[in-house]
């Protein structure tokens, strides 16, 4: 996304760089114009003063003190040579150093030559013509001062070029922070992930055991109240009519057996251990034709709405499946004592991503019948809802439930290969939604 | 000024050679004629010297030219300042003629004396010949066969006359200001 960010800042770099070079390669054209305009400058006031001094001799003549003029010039090793040319062109006096002097001068002005400047000022006395003085100076070469200017041109690169690789430097590191920070967000989701799962799997565990233990019980438990059973009706085969007023007795203990064995039956439900006979069920005809029992289960002040649109089937236990389409609409009743709208939806979904609470390893993503029963009601917080399946854990009054039917509707639920999902929010209502695999010979 | 330039002499060998000053008088008179009109560039007449601020020097030659036409010759060419030279022949002394430099010949030694002293405290450069006992302002000499010349800058000084450092510097002797 970011990873071409660095381009317009080592091109600002690059673009400031050149900005600089031009700086200064103008500077350079600029102090070599001032330096040839400053030196043309003294040596036309040199040749000046000369001319101003040496009127007289050049008007007289007089060689010798013109000599000394010039020679007293000498001591400037800028100057290669110094000369002064009477009235009539020819010269005077004068020194040279490693050139030639011009015999014949009769205009001033100035030239220049290979090294040096020539700088030629007319001599007068009080506006009378004398002669011309002729100053020769040094200029420094020009390789030399093309050396010089390198030099700083190499520097002022060598600057821009840091200035470059500082910023690509920088580009580069602020690249790299933002992809340390993007894994560092995806490590936090990931962890996130990972706490829920293992949250999941945890849970998973504990049902596991918990189901384990009852079911082991619940199993022993069934045996032994089925001996008593046999045995009670032995005893009341026994006496016959002579039962003498203990009918009651024997008719009160085997309903308490009944519903004993009842109680192992669920605990066997939870634990995924009672004997299942699964047809093919369509949860859409089979909530169809329970709604009349529902609607007098769940009573009058509750408004009840069908959306049956589910057409897949699914291999269950279709009197389980009854029980827990019930036994889910009492609990939705339960959640609206003031009355409310109970929704009963059936729908066919596709599963690719494992849903809430369920641990990623055991989930298998396919074809689903959904059926989701749907409250107004009072909703759970949350810790009551991650609960909720918890076998004997219930919120509701004493003696009003036994905590065992969510833990039985998960069991069977997971017994048929399918999922239990609990939405719930506090005060917004309950949401429980059953996936059942879909039954693949159906079309 | 250098002081080795204000102690110079004057050298003009090179270009005017002079054969025994006798035999060839007309060459010495040459370069006193270029000499007279070169000197006044370098002198300052005070303002009432002239009639007129464009007035020209002139040159006076008090009687018997020894030039034959060289000085007119070497003053038409110089100009100091605004002003022109010109060159005046006079007969016999005239102090109401109008001379900034008189130029005293090698006649008559009675005369020249009689001249310097109607001269002093005007503002007249008076130039001596070389051979004359009396000296002006400036004089000529011969020395080893060369025209050279002093300059009496007390006496210049007396007359108003201003003569510039660098004539100075070239002259043969300088009678420095404020000296008796």
């Amino acid at each position: 996304m970011r990873r071409r960010g660095w381009i317009p800042s080592v091109i600002g770099a690059l673009t400031a760089a050149a900005i600089l070079l031009a700086a200064g390669v103008l500077m350079a054209v600029y102090q070599e114009q001032l330096y040839s305009n400053q030196q043309a400058k003294s040596v036309r006031e040199q040749a000046q003063i000369l001319a101003a001094s040496a009127s007289a001799a050049i008007l007289f003549d007089d060689r010798k003190a013109a000599q000394e003029y010039v020679d007293a010039l000498r001591v400037n090793p800028e100057l290669q040579a110094a000369a002064i040319y009477g009235g009539d062109g020819h010269l005077i006096a004068g020194f040279a150093r490693g050139t030639r002097l011009p015999a014949l001068l009769t205009s001033a002005g100035s030239g220049s030559g290979a090294g040096y400047i020539d700088i030629a000022v007319p001599a007068s006395q009080n506006g009378a013509h004398a002669g011309i003085v002729l100053l020769r100076a040094l200029t420094e070469p020009a390789e030399r001062r093309y050396a010089r200017y390198a030099g700083l041109i190499l520097l002022v690169t060598m600057g821009a070029l840091v200035i470059a690789v500082l910023s690509f430097a920088q580009a580069q590191l602020s690249r790299r922070a933002q992809q340390l920070a993007s894994v560092n967000t995806r490590l936090h989701e990931e962890m996130e992930e990972r706490r829920k799962t293992e949250e999941a799997l945890r849970q998973s565990h504990k049902m596991e055991a918990i189901g384990q233990l009852s079911g082991g019980i619940a199993h022993d438990f069934n045996n032994l109240i089925m001996i008593v059973k046999g045995n009670l009706r032995l005893l009341k085969r026994k006496l016959g009519d002579e039962t003498q007023g203990s009918a009651g007795y024997i008719a009160s203990a085997d309903e308490a057996l009944d519903r004993a064995a009842n109680l192992t039956q669920r605990i066997l439900a939870f634990s995924r251990r009672q004997p299942l006979m699964p047809q093919r069920v369509n949860l859409s005809t089979l909530a169809q034709g329970l709604s009349e029992l529902v609607r007098h289960s769940v009573g009058e002040r509750v408004e009840i709405t069908m959306r049956l649109h589910g057409s897949w089937s699914t291999l269950c236990d279709l009197n389980q499946m009854e029980n827990v389409i019930l036994n889910l609409a009492i609990n939705a009743r339960d959640a609206m004592p003031d009355g409310g709208r109970l929704v009963v939806e059936t729908r066919d979904v596709t599963v690719t991503e494992p849903p809430p609470d369920v641990e990623s390893q055991s989930f298998v993503p396919g074809d689903y019948a959904s059926l989701a029963v749907i409250d107004t009601g009072m909703g759970m917080p949350e810790d009551v809802r991650q609960r909720a399946v918890d076998p004997f854990f219930t919120t509701k009054p004493l003696g009003k439930g036994t905590g065992l039917g969510l833990s039985m509707t998960f069991g069977f639920v997971r017994q048929s290969g399918g999922y239990l999902v609990i939405e719930s929010k506090p005060g917004k209502g309950t949401a429980v939604t059953i996936l059942m695999p879909r039954d693949p010979e159906t079309a | 000024m250098q002081p080795r330039v204000l102690f110079a002499s004057v050298i003009l060998g090179c270009v005017m050679p002079l054969a025994p000053a006798a035999a060839d008088a007309s060459l010495e008179y040459a370069v006193k004629a270029a000499y007279l009109p070169k000197f006044v560039p370098f002198i300052t007449w005070p303002d009432s010297a002239f009639d007129s601020p464009a007035a020209p020097v002139t040159i006076c030659v008090l009687g018997a030219d020894p030039f034959g036409g060289k000085l007119e010759q070497a003053a038409g060419g110089v100009k100091s300042g605004d002003r022109a030279v010109t060159v005046r022949h006079l007969a016999g002394p005239d102090p109401s003629a109008a001379c900034q430099m008189i130029f005293l010949g090698p006649g008559d030694p009675a005369v020249a004396e009689g001249t310097l002293d109607a001269m002093k405290g005007k503002p007249v450069v008076t130039v001596t010949d070389s051979g004359l006992k009396a000296h002006g302002v400036i004089s000529f000499l011969i020395e080893a066969n060369h025209v050279r010349f002093d300059i009496d800058d007390a006496a210049a000084a007396q007359d108003g006359l201003a003569v510039s450092s660098k004539l100075l510097g070239l002259a043969h002797a300088v009678k420095q200001r404020g000296q008796p």
